[in-house]
């Protein structure tokens, strides 16, 4: 089999998979049954991944490009330039490959996992789930291998609407189907700037390429950003995202950590010839990826929900990426989304799995856990790590790179926000390290126990890669363009030092009293500074009165002020409805004078303009 | 003397005269308990003239071009047709129910309407026009009182004024229309549209034409004259809403693109401006109204008015591509709303208004119908894979080309407002609770049953293939403005 028949494998055997589970409903019914099949079409599904993969590096590691017409030319009213038809197929190149690859991935880890996870579900609810998360599987695989914008536009579409099932997929909890319903309604509001600027681009162009040259380019892209910003939880449109945790964990680790928000970016690098024509819209993207990095990371400092916590983190996460991408680094961004999308997942499902030991998602209901779920721990140790920026774990790489990339452009503001970001981004992975794994175990968390195996080994093998995918850096950004080859930078240096000091900093202030003694002794003299009256005081103060202040206030801001925001244009929209209505008696004689008042008014006009 | 060339571009009208006949004697014939193969009748029949209409040739004109065959009025009259064929199938049940010994009226009243509208988009005369449009409204206001209130006690109380306030509207309407034809043919001196297009414009041929065009999107519901769609919705048989809110919105529409593009079409600018300004109205209006609705059959009527605004904007870009895929938004919306409504008839057959409780648990009730019931809306609301996003997206294309990018942005940005509402309806059958502890299965009758699966298909197989539908409807724009194939 050839590249392009394994893209297409790995694209419509998650469909088939979800066409057997919907309409053989007996099947469907059995719960672990539909897991089961769902679970070994995901195992295919990567193979099909990683052969495509394994064939960029073969013989013909050409760009695969195959079409089908599937509206022509004349039907498009004849739109002047090019050959303007409506085309679906596969692109393979090094971008979707990889994009493939980590997609498959996770959610075949996700699937296993969501195998213990969902385990005392009711069996028809399961069966859904699963029918569900294949679905997802197909939308998110056509959007990738698309080999235009507009069959990109169809897949996103898809996504979003999956992604509101899965979201919702608690709906008795009203929180959760609210919640559903606002992520679809915010991203929704977004796309409609992805369909304006295909149209656009579209009708200045005639094609859905990302290859052309455009003077519309400007246009374009600022209104693909809209999209971006909403799909990938960019400031002000990143709201949605928090209330999203409502879903099952699982659900949040797939489509809030690896994929669907990664959709926004992966626009972003698949139009990159557009965007590159574009320099004020990089400039733009630039600005705001730099400030959702660090207004999230801010925020994620106060959560007391360990998954708000990821979930701002992933906002901010998401910040660099784009941030990168507006530097004008096509392979920074695409390789952070990647290392990211590993640890991410790793980090959503060990949160999961620690969730399920404690029955809470509360930081405060945890605690002690290192000792009672070991792997689990562990994961989420290597997860945080990673997410920190500690040298040798993948974010170390790709975040390093990003650094650089920034630095080389003199963007000098949003270098600092970066800057900043990563120190707190350690800072809150940290606390988060010391309070839920070392902590004092409190009620809930004395009966945890370690969950079983098909939720250990999806742990086990997302670590091996937030370990290691930082390594092939050089390898996979040599599969779309330049290889890129890492080298400890000055700048490096210095965000690697505010990483360690934000996890030192937090260990100090969450960590110190519990456990880690032997820690503490080995930098004794560190420590003995540290225990220092004047030293302890400035922190606990600093902490207290400045950091977690700021902090509270800015979550504040986030959760009265722009959702507040957002969520009044939609009260407004809603009562503008029921304002409207008085205008609609009910008595047919006020009708008539509306009618006739109407007719008066209209031809009046046609008076006037007929003289 | 009409000659049997004449007669051609009629093939159409005709057999569907003689079919309506034959209901008529079957209908006497028919003892009473059977009656309810009346309905299956005329649905077969509407259904064998749907496939006849592919092997007619109704090219040329008749009475001295008072009225035209071709691509653009077939197309027309195959909407009409298929919607009256569904419309027919899906009543069956409902009125053999409800209407036991008045059923043969029912189905030959919707022959009469239909009759109507097949003529329509081929007349090209003034007093054509006229005569077409009572023919097909007068039934429906007929057809929106069936249920009087002797039938079930209480419960049908909204029919009496579901049909008056229909009638009353149309007849204003009506009247205005007529007020302004008086004025466009004395000073023309001419009935017929293309001797209408050289008259030289003057104030008073300005308040003409103004009046006929705004009289005539009474029938599609725009706004301002959209206020009867929501009580006459909730008032009338829930099969025959379903017809009402599609068919004579399709030959509303023949008949604004016919007056609008033929016999204004020299000062269509200023006429354009008007639609243009009822296009932005009946979206806002449309959106905005439909989000406070509690009752499902008025939220989509508000849909509707909406959706009115979205095909007015096909319209205002003009050009063959603009009607061309207005004429496609409309077929898609035939098969998407039709099916809507059809769900609501099987949902709730003994009641005319159906709320958002009444929908809540259908997921559980019915996962067929609840499938069904998301498609439609998700094809209403213009997501992708659903027949409803192409034809936004063309209508919306079509726009920008004519350099209203604003008017897209606009309605895109209203398109969203409609996601909520739909959301709310679908919401309240995947994510309600049931009323009732127990699982209570919903019946559907084989009738209706396939009616529902026919617009199921249609917004699938549209919505998965678009292109012979699309390039059938650029065919027909093209040949109704007389540009090159």
């Amino acid at each position: 089999m050839r590249a392009i028949d394994w893209a297409l494998l790995s694209t419509f055997l998650p469909l088939a998979t979800a066409l057997l589970l919907v309409l053989v409903s007996p099947l469907r019914r059995t719960g672990l049954g539909a897991g089961l099949v769902s679970v070994v079409s995901a195992v295919a599904t990567f193979v099909g991944a990683v052969m495509v993969l394994a064939s960029r590096f073969g013989a013909e590691a050409g760009v695969v490009h195959r079409t089908i017409q599937w509206l022509p030319h004349s039907a498009l009213g004849g739109v002047a330039h090019g050959r303007g038809a409506i085309e679906l197929g596969v692109h393979v190149d090094g971008i979707s490959a990889t994009m493939l690859v980590v997609v498959t991935f996770v959610a075949l880890c996700v699937q296993v996992f969501s195998i213990g996870y969902m385990a005392e579900e009711p069996k028809a609810d399961f069966g859904r789930y699963f029918t569900w998360q294949s679905l997802f599987l197909f939308a998110m695989n056509s959007l990738v291998i698309a080999p235009n914008l507009l069959q990109l536009f169809l897949g996103w579409e898809l996504v979003g609407l999956v992604s509101y099932l899965l979201i919702g997929y608690w709906w008795k909890k009203p929180s959760a189907a609210r919640a559903a319903l606002k992520a679809f309604w915010i991203t929704k509001f977004a796309d409609m700037g992805l369909l304006a600027g295909l149209i656009v681009l579209f009708l200045a162009t005639g094609t859905f390429d990302w290859t052309v040259t455009t003077a519309a380019a400007g246009t374009v892209t600022l209104l693909l950003f809209v999209a971006v910003m909403g799909k990938s939880a960019q400031f002000p449109l990143h709201i949605w995202l928090p209330d999203a945790m409502e879903g099952p964990t699982p659900v949040s680790a797939l489509l809030h950590a690896a994929t669907m928000v990664a959709a926004g970016v992966f626009l972003v690098v698949r139009a990159f010839p557009l965007f590159e024509q574009a320099p004020n819209t990089l400039t733009v993207m630039a600005y705001v990826g730099s400030f959702t990095a660090l207004f999230a990371a801010v925020v994620a400092v106060v959560q007391t929900d360990i998954k708000k916590v990821l979930a701002y983190s992933t906002c901010s996460q998401l910040g660099y990426m784009v941030c990168a991408l507006g530097a004008g680094s096509q392979a920074a961004g695409f390789f952070h989304l990647t290392t990211h999308a590993f640890f991410k997942a790793l980090l959503f499902l060990a949160a999961g799995s620690l969730i399920h030991g404690v029955h809470s998602n509360e930081l405060s209901h945890m605690g002690g856990l290192l000792k009672k779920m070991k792997v689990t721990s562990g994961a989420f140790i290597i997860g945080s790590l990673a997410l920190a920026g500690v040298p040798g774990l993948a974010g170390f790489f790709s975040k390093d790179l990003i650094l650089e990339e920034v630095l080389h452009r003199g963007l000098w503001a949003p270098l600092g926000a970066l800057l900043v970001a990563a120190f707190l981004t350690a800072f809150y992975m940290g606390r988060v390290m010391w309070v839920a794994l070392l902590g004092e175990p409190s009620e809930h968390a004395k009966h945890a126990h370690e969950s079983g195996p098909s939720m250990l080994a999806p742990l086990i093998g997302l670590s091996v890669l937030a370990i290691g995918v930082g390594y092939f850096g050089g390898t996979l950004s040599g599969l779309y363009g330049e290889p890129v080859h890492f080298h400890l930078s000055a700048i490096g240096i210095v965000a690697t030092v505010l990483g360690l000091s934000g996890l030192g900093i937090s260990y100090w202030m969450f960590g110190a009293p519990q456990g880690g003694k032997a820690i503490l002794e080995a930098f004794a003299p560190v420590g003995r500074l540290a225990r220092s009256g004047a030293v302890n005081g400035f922190f606990a103060w600093s902490y207290r009165s400045v950091m977690t202040r700021v902090a509270a206030a800015i979550g504040w801001f986030d959760r009265y002020v722009i959702d507040g925001l957002i969520n009044g244009i939609a009260y407004g929209t809603l009562e503008a409805g029921s304002r409207l209505r008085v205008i609609q008696t009910g008595r047919v004689q006020d009708y008539v004078y509306v009618v006739v008042a109407a007719m008066l008014l209209i031809g009046l006009y046609g008076a006037f303009w007929g003289r | 003397m009409p000659t049997a060339d004449d007669l051609r571009p009629l093939a159409v009208d005709l057999a569907l005269l003689g079919a309506t006949l034959m209901l008529f004697a079957v209908d006497l014939g028919l003892p009473h308990g059977r009656k309810r193969w009346l309905g299956v009748l005329s649905s077969a029949l509407l259904a064998g003239l749907f496939v006849l209409t592919f092997f007619v040739d109704t090219e040329g004109s008749a009475f001295g071009g008072s009225y035209v065959g071709g691509a653009w009025p077939l197309l027309f009259k195959r909407i009409a047709l298929a919607a009256g064929a569904l419309a027919a199938l899906g009543s069956v049940d409902h009125v053999d129910r409800h209407f036991p010994t008045r059923q043969g009226e029912f189905y030959l009243l919707m022959m009469f309407s239909l009759m109507g509208m097949t003529l329509l988009p081929g007349a090209r005369d003034l007093l054509l026009f006229v005569v077409a449009f009572e023919m097909m409204g007068i039934p429906l206001a007929m057809m929106a009182s069936y249920a009087k209130t002797e039938d079930l006690k209480g419960v049908h109380r909204h029919a009496a004024e579901a049909g008056l306030k229909l009638y009353l509207i149309s007849a204003v309407s009506t009247a205005i229309t007529l007020f302004g034809l008086s004025y466009v043919y004395g000073l023309t001196g001419s009935t017929r549209l293309d001797v209408i297009a050289q008259a030289p414009l003057s104030p008073l041929l300005g308040v003409g034409m103004m009046l006929t065009v705004a009289g005539m999107s009474f029938k599609v519901g725009a706004v301002p004259f959209h206020m009867w769609v929501p009580d006459t919705y909730q008032g009338a048989p829930t099969p025959f809403v379903a017809f009402l809110s599609v068919a004579p919105k399709a030959s509303g529409f023949a008949a604004m693109t016919a007056m609008l593009l033929v016999a204004f079409k020299n000062n269509r600018e200023q006429v354009l401006s008007v639609v243009l300004l009822m296009s932005l109205a009946s979206i806002t209006i449309g959106n905005l109204l439909a989000l406070p609705q509690k009752d499902v059959k008025r939220l989509l009527a508000y849909s509707g008015i909406a959706q009115v605004g979205y095909m007015l904007i096909g319209l205002v870009a003009g050009g063959s591509y603009g009607v061309g895929m207005l004429l496609f938004f409309v077929s898609g919306y035939v098969a998407t709303n039709m099916g809507a409504f059809l769900v609501l008839e099987a949902i709730a057959p003994q009641r005319t208004g159906i709320t958002l409780d009444d929908v809540k648990g259908l997921s559980r009730r019915s996962p067929w119908l609840a499938a069904a019931l998301l498609l439609f809306l998700l094809s209403l609301a213009g997501i992708p894979f659903v027949v409803g996003f192409w034809g936004k997206l063309m209508v919306f294309m079509a726009a920008y080309q004519a350099g209203y990018g604003w008017l897209v942005l606009f309605g895109a940005l209203m398109a969203i407002v409609s996601l909520w509402y739909y959301l709310q309806v679908a919401r309240a059958a995947y994510m309600g609770d049931a009323p009732t502890e127990e699982v209570v299965p919903v019946k559907v009758t084989p009738t209706l049953a396939t009616a529902i699966a026919v617009c199921l298909t249609l917004v699938l197989g549209m919505g998965a293939y678009p292109r012979p539908f699309i390039e059938q409807a650029s065919a027909a724009a093209r040949s109704f403005l007389g540009e090159a194939p």
